[in-house]
């Protein structure tokens, strides 16, 4: 199915979900992809319809386990290895 | 950005015991001046409890932050350098820099998180935090990293 909302969650849906959001955007354009929408909110947000696909920090991977598309990042702020499992999720 | 974060709010601590006090010292400016209620340290800690600590977002760096609905007056920033370095779950990173966000709704701390990005993604830029010699110059580092 074509990715078209994209939610980066954590555990408050302020800090560290923003900074992946940032992160998400910087590399969609970076990679060409257009036309994805790209929130930040709680986990307790990220419920099957909120959005196509989901990112969420290693810690946090349990409680998003529900989801039918996740991406899992090891470090938050490392820009490769958010492009490389983005860039694999969206050519899914 | 010099609204964001104030200097007062930038300090320097020697040690702390443990992950509960690193959260307690590092919320603290942000209650002297009223940016947060005390129930905000509560907050922090109840969510690492619940969540874990999902905010230490890299080697050195804790973004400490709850909902702002928990006590919340007005949005601000805390950097804390703690000279010896804290740990937030047994195998986790060694944690030197606390910067404690305060966020009044989820959009219009933006460019402090800009900045935060700025520094983050650049291991020679945290090391240079990590090691300021004074809060002036931590303090100066981190507004020049949210001018670029």
């Amino acid at each position: 199915m074509e990715v078209k909302r994209i939610m980066c969650c954590c555990g408050s849906g302020l800090g560290s979900s923003m900074l992946v959001r940032m992160n998400v955007e910087k590399t969609l354009k970076k990679l060409d992809y257009q036309g994805i929408d790209v929130t930040h909110s709680s986990v307790s947000d990220a419920t099957e319809n909120a959005a196509d696909l989901f990112v969420v920090g290693k810690d946090l991977e349990q409680f998003v386990s529900q989801l039918p598309r996740v991406i899992v990042l090891d470090n938050i702020m490392d820009m490769n290895e958010l492009e490389t499992k983005l860039d694999a999720e969206l050519k899914k | 950005m010099k609204d964001m974060l104030k200097r007062e709010n930038v300090q320097i601590v020697e040690r702390v015991e443990d992950w509960q006090e690193a959260i307690h010292v590092g919320v603290q400016p942000l209650v002297d001046g009223n940016y947060v209620e005390p129930r905000y340290i509560d907050a922090i800690i109840t969510n690492t409890h619940t969540f874990g600590p999902y905010y230490v977002l890299c080697k050195d760096l804790a973004l400490l932050h709850a909902s702002s609905d928990c006590g919340v007056n007005e949005k601000q920033l805390a950097l804390t350098v703690l000279r010896q370095p804290v740990r937030f779950k047994p195998d986790g990173y060694d944690v030197r820099l606390l910067v404690t966000l305060a966020a009044s709704d989820s959009e219009s701390h933006m460019q402090a998180m800009q900045a935060i990005s700025n520094i983050f993604s650049d291991e020679n830029r945290i090391e240079k935090l990590a090691t300021a010699a004074t809060a002036d110059d931590a303090y100066a580092q981190f507004i020049a990293a949210a001018k670029e």
